[in-house]
């Protein structure tokens, strides 16, 4: 039996894998603190997808830069191809009842959009009214028509909101915006469902767009000079304007809600359009996906508009076409995009304004993780 | 004069450990205050981790292949 003593082998590892040890330790430390994050946000209640939601956490954790130059990479790479076969119809809207423009004797209607192809499909443009018993005087009104004549299978969905006959209120969501008192339910209060007309979607969350939002006359987030801003006054007033009055809201605003520059002005487009940066962190103005808009008409009237695929300015011109003189670009994508107008009285039937909308319309009716606005109708409805 | 201690191979390995295991927390904590947020520093430590993981796994899958075979 051999009694010779082996000495002990001295330690070695090459400076390499040590480095290699010291980075993959490092990561998985980091990993600790961001998992237990991510994993507190995710097994919240969500009503949107996992895939979502996550993307929403990784936002609202820094990460908006990289989610949006992701976004752009991936549209830009699915981006629509111009031309094709056009549409051989348009997708219903609104109930039977058609109503033409008013005359004399009757309440301000607002004309047909005028059609861009032709010939024009049945009810092209044509205004009807989003619910059943709104009487002659429907305070709201619905319709579609193709925006683009180089993608002549876009549709665009728009809404014409009678400010004589609603009264628009602003309504948190659950995570947005994240700071807030008296945040409410999140959805439209059962009490109010009575007088609903419709929702719309809210603007981009406040860590995106870095603007301001005065909700029932107090400041939640520092007004911002320049950026178009939805505000209503306590005399119950809407107006979409470019806020020129500072921090301080002044003790007429009941709510403001501000996202980025108008993109209509004055009665003419934003002529900044295609300048990138103007418009947001998030994906960049050039990029077509899901977009929606708010403008007023001549006579105070509100007109949202939707449709796929747009740019910034493919949106102002739809906004523009349907007679909105000022306007600003709300929410963005296909998570968060949303028209609903309820058909029947007390919220009964609600429906999309355009059928491939992907949120259901049922979504104000619980509660909803982005604000949005409810559209009420004043007096007997 | 004092007779150099002897230190045995694997006192030294987990003295190693040691100094790595504080280098990777020095290391975590910087990154950790840099970031713009925990979503940037999952976004890529998480890729990171599960490479490197790949890497030492294949290292020690071929590193037994040959063993077997020789």
């Amino acid at each position: 039996m051999a009694s010779r003593s082996r000495a002990p082998r001295a330690y070695r590892i090459a400076p390499w894998r040590r480095l290699r040890r010291i980075v993959l330790l490092a990561t998985a430390i980091c990993l600790v603190p961001a998992g237990v994050s991510y994993l507190e946000n995710i097994t919240e209640p969500h009503e949107v997808g996992f895939g979502v939601a996550s993307v929403e956490w990784m936002r609202g954790h820094g990460g908006n830069g990289i989610v949006s130059q992701i976004e752009n990479w991936y549209y830009t790479l699915t981006a629509p191809s111009k031309g094709g076969p056009t549409l051989g119809s348009l997708p219903a809207v609104g109930v039977a009842g058609g109503t033409g423009p008013g005359g004399a004797s009757r309440p301000y209607r607002p004309p047909r959009i005028e059609p861009l192809i032709h010939p024009a499909l049945p009810g092209e443009g044509v205004w009807r009214p989003a619910a059943a018993h709104a009487g002659p005087e429907p305070p709201v009104l619905l319709t579609t028509f193709r925006s683009d004549p180089e993608y002549p299978q876009f549709v665009a969905g728009v809404a014409w909101i009678d400010s004589r006959r609603t009264r628009l209120a602003y309504v948190p969501g659950l995570a947005e915006p994240p700071e807030i008192s008296n945040r409410g339910p999140a959805e439209v209060p059962p009490a109010r469902r009575r007088s609903l007309v419709a929702t719309f979607n809210g603007g981009f969350p406040l860590e995106t767009s870095n603007a301001g939002l005065v909700y029932r006359g107090h400041t939640v987030e520092t007004m911002v000079n320049g950026i178009a801003t939805l505000v209503e006054y306590r005399d119950g007033r809407g107006d979409i304007v470019r806020w020129e009055h500072g921090a301080n809201p002044g003790p007429r605003v009941w709510f403001a809600k501000q996202n980025l520059p108008p993109i209509i002005y004055g009665g003419r487009l934003n002529p900044n359009l295609s300048d990138g940066p103007e418009w947001g962190e998030t994906v960049n103005n050039a990029v077509r996906v899901w977009r929606s808009g708010l403008g007023i008409d001549r006579r105070g009237n509100l007109i949202y508009a939707v449709a796929n695929d747009q740019t910034v300015g493919s949106l102002a011109e739809i906004l523009e076409r349907a007679g909105a003189v000022r306007a600003l670009e709300l929410d963005i994508n296909e998570d968060w995009v949303s028209f609903i107008s309820y058909r029947g009285r007390g919220a009964a039937d609600p429906s999309n304004l355009l059928p491939d909308i992907l949120r259901p319309p049922s979504r104000y009716l619980t509660p909803d993780e982005r604000d949005f606005f409810a559209v009420y109708a004043r007096g007997r409805w | 004069m004092a007779r150099a201690r002897r230190i045995t191979p694997g006192a030294e390995a987990r003295r190693a450990l040691l100094v790595d295991v504080l280098a990777a927390i020095a290391l975590a904590v910087l990154a950790l205050s840099l970031a713009a947020g925990l979503g940037v520093v999952g976004f890529f430590a998480l890729p990171l981790l599960v490479l490197g993981l790949l890497w030492i796994g294949g290292e020690r899958l071929l590193g037994g292949i040959r063993s077997r075979s020789s």
